[in-house]
């Protein structure tokens, strides 16, 4: 197995997600945090976020299905998910997230559950999963990618 | 400092994810290390007798939040360094009312909180 093209190719990706704004500096502490005595924290936080995640834009989901909608309720779900994406570096999804709150806050303005604003949080909401998916393909096969190179030296940040 | 030598840390969040990274960040260190989920798990912890050094404390929390756990443990006379640790900016004047030491805006600077562990004395 050519080895090294496989950290090569592991590291195109991961430039990847940083050059188009998947991942943040965070992703890089999380990086610096992975040792002999945590060798695969990166990949146990980053599933960790995944499972989480998804719970959290299930009860979204189901809290947007119901025909009175509690835009506050929405709003403590969506703060949660922000603060996961935070924790790891997840750009895209966090920016989504800060708009999604932004239409819960318009809904509570103007409190007449404006379809407008309804139809805003929805296509928010759309975009954060799509992001999501995204993300969790692209990680999932750089770690698939890490896991067939073998063990390798510490990761080096790429050229900012 | 707590009787033992080691450095005794509780680090109170509502997310399993958080609590993670700081657990590795504060392990590498060789800290003893405990969770708590909420503020009122946190003041629990105390009540029961346990001793820390250090709390890494959020704010959002659901039973009680992180300014009034911090309030709570500050009229208990407790002690420990208490470092705020949250995402919300308005808390910072709250929270060093309420007695902590530090106030960290998420997501947190590792580098920075080392700086401040160091300040603190509790590493070498």
């Amino acid at each position: 197995m050519d080895y090294v093209n496989l950290r090569r190719q592991a590291a195109s990706l991961r430039k990847g997600l940083f050059d188009q704004g998947y991942l943040d500096e965070q992703f890089y502490q999380l990086e610096d945090l992975q040792d002999d005595a945590s060798p695969n924290f990166v990949e146990e936080v980053v599933t960790l976020f995944f499972r989480d995640s998804a719970r959290l834009m299930a009860n979204i989901d189901q809290a947007l299905d119901k025909c009175v909608k509690d835009f506050n309720k929405l709003d403590v779900y969506m703060q949660q998910l922000k603060g996961s994406c935070t924790s790891i570096g997840a750009s895209r999804m966090k920016t989504e997230c800060t708009a999604f709150r932004e239409c819960c806050r318009d809904e509570n303005i103007e409190g007449s559950h404006s379809l407008s604003i309804l139809n805003l949080c929805m296509r928010s909401f759309q975009k954060i999963k799509r992001e999501h998916s995204v993300l969790r393909q692209k990680l999932e096969s750089y770690f698939q990618l890490l896991r067939q190179a073998g063990p390798v030296e510490c990761a080096t940040r790429p050229n900012k | 400092m707590a009787s033992s030598q080691v450095v005794k840390v509780l680090i109170v969040d509502d997310d399993v994810l958080t609590r993670r990274i700081y657990r590795t960040m504060l392990f590498r260190f060789g800290f003893e290390i405990t969770e708590a989920g909420d503020g009122k798990s946190a003041v629990n912890q105390f009540l029961t007798g346990n001793e820390y050094d250090l709390i890494l404390m959020d704010n959002d929390m659901p039973s009680m939040d992180g300014v009034e756990a911090t309030r709570t443990l500050r009229g208990m006379g407790i002690p420990a360094k208490i470092i705020a640790i949250t995402a919300d900016a308005n808390s910072r004047g709250a929270f060093l009312d309420a007695g902590a030491d530090e106030f960290l805006l998420k997501p947190v600077n590792f580098t920075v909180l080392t700086d401040i562990l160091k300040a603190f004395n509790f590493l070498n």
